[in-house]
């Protein structure tokens, strides 16, 4: 780590003080204040609507951590993450609706918890298939390869075959209360946020302490130049695989969490587009950092209400500007991503790094 | 049997659309190393153009005309005002700007034409099959073919013989050496914008035809990458030979396969098929290989 500023006469003696945390009790601070205003502020102050917004941000970001750890730290370009969330959802509600669950689990309210994990192991094992190409090929061929594993899992796979399972059609609904983690079935808003909230941060602490372990040092040195890591002893496909896993992993567990939020799951959820919005939310949020695809996932969400609530009043005069209002979506979020890459390329990341460094900096900015 | 040759005919015949599609996406890599993921929406663009002049009356051959001018602007303008900026950066940005301006470009494109599918009507080729030998062929797949044909013999040519596709072959051969001849890059980097786009539009226009106007024609876009890629991605030849080996590819897949994998078997061949190769075959047939050094 050690990225952090220190204040003046504050020194590491060790490096497990290198690696901690939170380095100074400042940091401390502002993480707990973090930590009421996610657990105690926003269920206490905001409405239904503002909740689900939230959801969706959590999701987002679930996906886009999947995806940072794959371009951003390992620089294997992927093209294809909303198969892997597909995978991970339709894994989970398989197991919900067809498994023979022992009663006493269902009891506890276990199933959706083991499924989640279930789901997730079965999404990385999936990405790790797909990840055996970056073996061989790198750059645009694997960007190539990712996109044909959207095309293969979703469009054809999922579609097609796992779709015809029980016989429910194309989308399979979950009845209300199937859901249930432990006692609590989750039913409204509220719940989602709080389980959101608890996987967001598990996954943020799953990716942050892989980062500062051997697999997070590999994997840096393979995107700044893989032929250097290779040299220097560095087995290249077994961390691209394990960065590959560990990315289908988390994506599976956000496919999974989604379903909660949904009464039915069919693969118009999983586009291609969705992948895409994934790698566009990281690149507008900054490349090779945690706080990337979380400011990136608020950015992206935020923006789009904001869209959509501008486009309300207008809606009088011009109905077609609401009925198409997916279509506008669409275009702006292109035109954001084009706006981000050529005006900001570093993200919004950066910005938050360089105005942070002005105030530890503050007023004696040398 | 008479099925196969009639698979294959129809293959080749598609074949030859995506070939002119490839040549276009070929053509931006190998002018300015852009890796473009926009290639489908830019068919789109280009078809619902030709096809909104038709249907206003307009002559098939003089919309398809139009449809070229107005791809011709709009790949110049593109490649001013998005391209331009980024020369010199990181393959990853230069990709994302073409995803992009993909989602931009179909926005717009649903925005204003809608997603219903539309045809051409009055229908522009004759609807009844041609007989030449044992196998019938639609008339639309032959003619659409001989355009496609006509317009990679015209490209082609350009590229050999003119003045300006003098100056983009050397452009991609080596750019250092052809800015210090007087060969202004960015010119030609806005002309390969425009062709890909005059490409483009046509095979949209064509494809059209074949079944109908709307958004997953932009899909079909899509599949110039595997042809690309079978091909080599900096190969003007390959691209050609890729097109028709795809197309071929994906109708074998669509007549054999689909009894045995019921649904969009079609659809996903190309880029199982891509998949597969890559791994055995990463520069294509004719593509250079990278040798990299640390």
């Amino acid at each position: 780590m050690s990225t952090t500023f220190l204040p003046c006469s504050v020194y590491h003696q060790n490096y497990a003080q290198d690696h901690a945390w939170w380095q100074t009790k400042f940091i401390k601070g502002k993480m707990i204040l973090l930590a009421l205003v996610l657990f105690g502020g926003i269920p206490y102050f905001a409405d239904s609507y503002q909740l689900s917004i939230c959801n969706t941000v959590g999701y987002t970001i679930l996906g886009a951590l999947g995806v940072q750890l794959l371009i951003g730290f390992c620089g294997q370009v992927t093209l294809g993450h909303a198969a892997f969330l597909a995978v991970g959802a339709y894994t989970s509600t398989l197991l919900i609706l067809e498994f023979p669950w022992p009663q006493f689990l269902m009891d506890w309210g276990l199933a959706y918890p083991i499924s989640i994990l279930v789901a997730a192991v079965v999404a990385g094992i999936w990405s790790v298939l797909f990840g055996l190409p970056s073996a061989k090929v790198k750059g645009f061929y694997l960007i190539l390869t990712t996109m044909a594993a959207q095309f293969i899992t979703v469009d054809f796979i999922i579609t097609q075959y796992i779709s015809q399972i029980g016989g429910r059609g194309q989308a399979f609904s979950l009845p209300p209360g199937t859901i249930k983690v432990g006692p609590w079935v989750i039913d409204s808003d509220l719940k989602v946020y709080l389980m959101m909230l608890f996987l967001v941060i598990l996954c943020c602490f799953i990716v942050l302490n892989l980062l500062r372990s051997r697999a997070g040092r590999a994997w840096v040195a393979i995107r700044d130049n893989d032929i250097s890591a290779e040299v220097m002893g560095i087995n290249v496909v077994k961390y691209k695989l394990l960065a590959f896993f560990v990315a289908g992993f988390i994506g599976g567990i956000a496919g999974a969490f989604w379903i909660s939020n949904l009464a039915a799951i069919s693969p118009e959820h999983f586009p291609w587009f969705w992948s895409l919005w994934l790698v566009g939310v990281i690149l507008i949020g900054g490349v090779g950092s945690i706080h990337g695809a979380v400011f990136g996932s608020i950015f992206m969400v935020v923006v789009m209400e904001a869209l959509q609530l501008a486009v309300l009043p207008l809606a009088d005069t011009f109905p077609k500007l609401l009925m198409d209002f997916l279509f506008i979506k669409e275009a702006a979020f292109g035109l954001a991503i084009c706006g981000f890459m050529i005006f900001e390329p570093n993200g919004l990341s950066y910005r938050w790094w360089q105005a942070k460094n002005y105030f530890n900096l503050w007023p004696f900015s040398y | 049997m008479e099925l196969f040759f009639m698979t294959i005919t129809t293959g080749i015949m598609v074949g030859g659309i995506y070939a002119l599609v490839a040549l276009g996406w070929v053509l931006i890599y190998k002018c300015s190393g852009v890796l473009n993921l926009a290639m489908g929406e830019m068919t789109l663009i280009g078809a619902y153009v030709s096809l909104t002049f038709y249907s206003m009356g307009v002559p098939f051959i003089l919309s398809l005309a139009i449809s070229l001018v107005i791809g011709f602007i709009l790949g110049v303008l593109t490649e001013r005002i998005f391209l331009d900026k980024l020369i010199g950066q990181p393959v990853l940005t230069v990709i994302m700007v073409t995803v992009g301006l993909s989602f931009f470009f179909k926005g717009t494109v649903e925005f204003i034409w809608g997603t219903d599918t539309r045809v051409f009507t009055p229908p522009v080729f004759a609807l009844e099959a041609i007989r030449i030998g044992p196998i019938y062929i639609g008339q639309v797949y032959l003619w659409s073919f001989i355009a496609a044909m006509i317009l990679l013999v015209v490209f082609v040519s350009f590229f050999k013989y003119t003045r300006w596709g003098l100056a983009m072959q050397a452009t991609a051969d080596d750019e250092m050496a052809a800015l210090s001849l007087g060969v202004s890059a960015r010119f030609v980097y806005a002309i390969a914008w425009a062709i890909a786009f005059m490409a483009a539009g046509v095979g949209g226009t064509l494809l059209g035809n074949i079944n109908g106007l709307n958004i997953s024609v932009g899909y079909l876009g899509l599949l110039v990458l595997p042809a690309v890629v079978l091909g080599g991605l900096n190969s003007v030849p390959g691209a050609i030979v890729g097109g028709l080996i795809i197309g071929v590819l994906q109708n074998l897949a669509g007549a054999y396969l689909d009894r045995y994998f019921p649904g969009g078997v079609k659809e996903i061949a190309p880029f199982v098929f891509m998949a597969v190769f890559l791994l055995f075959k990463p520069y294509g047939l004719w593509g250079w290989e990278r040798i990299e050094r640390v």
